[in-house]
């Protein structure tokens, strides 16, 4: 017989009536409506009156496509309740497979029969057809007789005609269950995606992180059928992707980190939105062990939370594949679910737990500069939310404002406080008003609270370019101050009641003098208080660690160091501030842009305190230098980025001024232009403008005649 | 954000004051500027600027307001400008020649007095 496809073809053979009869009760489309198992047991049962058979049985090959296994049978039912196997080539139905021809046995007892079934049946002849479709063979259809009977060629037709039926069948189902099977396992993703947040979120109290992405990889790589996975966590300075976790990628040594900006991980971090790359050969890949495992396309999405960028989720195919939006938006939807888990992750694990806090906590400063803030965040063992809180951030006219707060609760209910607080705090401070003020305004907003808001605070306001500190407790431990020469002391303190006690307070504030060069640090008490001691010993406690360590980063690493146990009953918050005293000699790049002449004045005010400049001084030769830094601002006409500098030094009482640029000295045109020339000239003793071809040189010289000591 | 500058506006009658605290420098003077003269109109004889609070001003903020009040002059209107006259800016005003163009008063009363 020759391999045959399906559909079925008309068999040639000259059949009587009968058998034409037969070939359509075999070819009868209404089985098409069966059940693939329906389907195979009415043909069986069919075959079997057709051809006046005793027996009729279907074996299937398995997935090894070395067995043919009983699949359906009729007379000898036994078959496929014991299983029956037969290795190919081996036996009759063995030999039918590997032949992919019919094999007819007349006499049962003289052949080399494997199943003891066909034995113990008492069956006397064999025939048997390949189930084949396209060529390959799906198993072997046999019929049996009890009586010793040699089949026909035209009973061998017959029976091929039902055994290509049922092939066809077999072909479609196995299609159809592929299909299934291809459908439940969308299915299953889709369920896997919706379920993944609590199946991590589960997962979590029993999983490290490195763990944890693992197992999100595995998950992700399976749903969008992808053949490597790796995730890129974005490191603490946020420059820099570090490579945390992959599938399918050897991990032998780990990857270097990758920029943001660059390279594939680099660009969806840095553009926040997913990156497609359908041939890597042709792409940008920093990355070696990429270029070297293989993979051909690629597809990677950003780990957003809350709009924040955790790192990059990436899978690779070592076939090349043009991945669909289908396949983004499925891995964005797992990237989502995976920012949140690795989120969860770094809140539950009590060291990132800081960092995080630290992270949503302590401020951006890099508004105000020349200013060192160091904070820690410790919370107690147990891993509850506690309500301790901080907070810095730069105010107008060089200031900083810098507080701390207890919230008596803990959990959510504390945390929620907190934000209150903060937005309070933020609210009341940049809108101008003096600290008392805004304390007392934060009290009432939080006595509408209940008490729940009771809160300790205290607040602090540094005005470095008027060398003063105002301060404002409420309840809380008094701010240490650690002197330029190390010397460490607690700052007097104004005691007004909690937040939250009372509806009306009137809270007073105390004005220290601020050395430039010394560390203010505000704590909570969970730093100095231990059961069954006096408050004063763990306040000395304190001072004695603080002393000799000036700069603010410093100190908070040797306090911690000193005073925090491992094991603590309270959360510890602390925050050092400081702004150093500047140089004996001020220089330093700025770029060419307006915005930055608020923190060239900041800068240079602070120096001319420092050199003993008068009020009037100080304005004056500030006034000076801003207009010589604004005409290099503007003179900066060639493309690209440009900077210059501002170089500040005083001898024997004269401050000399240089503002060193690399454009070209444009002569002031109309009224406007000159105006600031002119007011320049006015303001400083002596004004020498040097143009040149490499750049404009501006030196400004004044004599100070109020001197402070 | 931190503003650098803010400006609180009050009408008294048909005179609109504003206030400006904070620091004005060339980064945000075309802003101050705008929010200036969108408070021009025609009904007003005057425009108080009150300085009292101001911080800082250098040669942007004066052009600005040689600017606001020649554009005041061409509606026949005029600036009062309110200014400490012991403080910095008072004297930044008389360097630079402004405050022998506009009128310059060292309160707010004095200023709407000579506005109406």
């Amino acid at each position: 017989m020759r391999p045959r496809s399906a559909p079925i073809a008309p068999v040639p053979v000259t059949a009587p009536g009968e058998t034409l009869a037969s070939l359509q009760r075999l070819a009868d489309a209404a089985l098409a409506y069966l059940s693939q198992d329906e389907l195979l047991g009415e043909l069986l049962t069919r075959v079997v009156e057709i051809l006046r058979a005793d027996t009729a049985a279907i074996l299937l090959l398995d997935e090894t496509g070395e067995r043919l296994v009983a699949r359906a049978a009729h007379g000898i039912e036994e078959e496929v309740e014991q299983r029956v196997a037969i290795p190919l080539g081996a036996g009759f139905a063995g030999r039918v497979a590997a032949g992919r021809r019919a094999v007819r046995i007349d006499d049962v007892d003289a052949a080399d029969i494997h199943n003891p079934i066909l034995r113990e049946k008492g069956i006397r002849s064999l025939l048997g057809v390949p189930l084949l479709v396209e060529g390959r063979v799906l198993g072997v259809l046999h019929v049996g007789s009890l009586v010793p009977r040699r089949f026909t060629e035209e009973e061998s037709a017959l029976l091929q005609l039902a055994a290509d039926r049922a092939a066809l069948a077999i072909a479609q189902a196995t299609l159809y269950q592929q299909e299934r099977a291809a459908r439940e396992r969308a299915e299953a993703a889709t369920r896997q995606l919706q379920s993944l947040q609590r199946v991590t979120d589960a997962a979590l109290a029993y999983l490290p992180q490195d763990d944890l992405l693992s197992e999100l990889l595995r998950r992700v790589a399976e749903i969008v059928r992808a053949d490597t996975a790796a995730i890129l966590l974005l490191g603490a300075d946020g420059r820099e992707l570090h490579p945390r976790a992959a599938k399918g990628i050897e991990a032998g040594e780990r990857s270097a980190p990758v920029p943001v900006g660059r390279g594939f991980a680099g660009r969806i971090a840095a553009d926040r939105r997913a990156v497609r790359i359908d041939d890597v050969s042709r792409a940008e890949i920093l990355n070696p062990v990429l270029r070297e495992r293989g993979i051909r396309s690629l597809l990677g999405v950003p780990l957003l939370v809350e709009g924040r960028v955790l790192g990059v989720l990436h899978v690779g195919s070592l076939a090349p594949r043009r991945f669909t939006d289908e396949d983004r938006e499925l891995l964005q939807l797992a990237a989502d679910r995976a920012a949140l888990a690795i989120e969860y992750a770094e809140l539950y694990e009590q060291r990132h737990l800081a960092e995080t806090l630290q992270r949503h906590l302590l401020p951006d400063l890099r508004g105000v500069r020349g200013v060192e803030v160091a904070s820690r965040y410790l919370p107690a063992s147990q891993k509850t939310m506690g309500g301790d809180w901080y907070d810095a951030f730069a105010l107008p006219g060089g200031r900083v404002a810098l507080a701390v707060g207890d919230v008596v609760g803990h959990g959510v209910s504390a945390a929620a406080v907190m934000a209150q607080l903060r937005t309070a705090l933020r609210a009341y401070a940049v809108d101008g008003h003096p600290p008392a003020e805004v304390v007392e305004r934060m009290n009432h907003v939080m006595w509408q609270l209940g008490p729940r808001a009771m809160t300790t605070l205290a607040y602090v306001v540094l005005d470095p370019e008027h060398g003063t500190l105002e301060h404002v407790s409420a309840g809380h431990p008094p701010p240490l101050a650690i002197a330029p020469d190390g010397r460490a002391g607690y700052l007097p303190v104004a005691t007004n009641v909690p937040l939250a006690v009372a509806p009306v307070v009137g809270y007073r504030s105390r004005v220290h003098p601020y050395p430039l060069g010394a560390t203010i640090l505000l704590y909570t008490d969970g730093l100095v208080e231990r059961r069954g001691e006096l408050l004063d010993v763990g306040l000395e406690r304190l001072r004695e660690a603080a002393a000799g360590v000036p700069a603010a980063e410093a100190a908070c690493a040797r306090i911690v160091a000193t005073l925090v146990p491992e094991q603590r009953a309270d959360d510890v918050a602390l925050i050092a501030l400081r702004v150093p005293a500047p140089p004996a000699v001020l220089r330093q790049e700025w770029p060419t842009e307006r915005s930055a002449l608020v923190a060239i004045r900041q800068q240079l005010r602070r120096w001319l305190r420092a050199q003993g400049a008068s009020e009037d001084e100080t304005y004056d030769i500030t006034v000076a230098a801003q207009e010589a830094c604004a005409n290099a601002i503007e003179h900066a006409y060639r493309p690209g980025p440009h900077s210059f500098e501002l170089e500040a030094r005083c001898d024997g009482g004269r401050v000399r001024l240089t503002v060193r640029d690399r454009g070209r000295w444009r002569a002031p045109r109309g009224e406007h232009r000159g105006r600031g020339l002119r007011l320049m000239r006015m303001l400083m003793d002596d004004v020498a403008i040097r143009p040149g071809d490499e750049g404009t040189l501006v030196v400004l010289e004044r004599a100070l005649r109020g001197r402070r000591p | 954000m931190t503003a650098l500058a803010r400006i609180a506006v009050e009408r008294v009658g048909a005179v609109a004051v504003a206030a400006v605290d904070g620091e004005v420098d060339a980064s945000n003077a075309a802003d101050v500027d705008g929010r200036l003269r969108a408070l021009l109109d025609n009904r007003a004889r005057a425009l108080v600027v009150d300085l009292t609070a101001m911080r800082y001003l250098d040669s942007a903020g004066i052009n600005l307001l040689f600017e606001l009040g020649a554009a005041l002059r061409d509606r026949q209107q005029r600036l009062h400008l309110v200014v400490d006259p012991a403080g910095p800016i008072a004297r930044m005003l008389a360097l630079s020649g402004l405050s022998a163009r506009e009128a310059t008063h060292p309160t707010r009363a004095a200023a709407l007095a000579a506005a109406a």
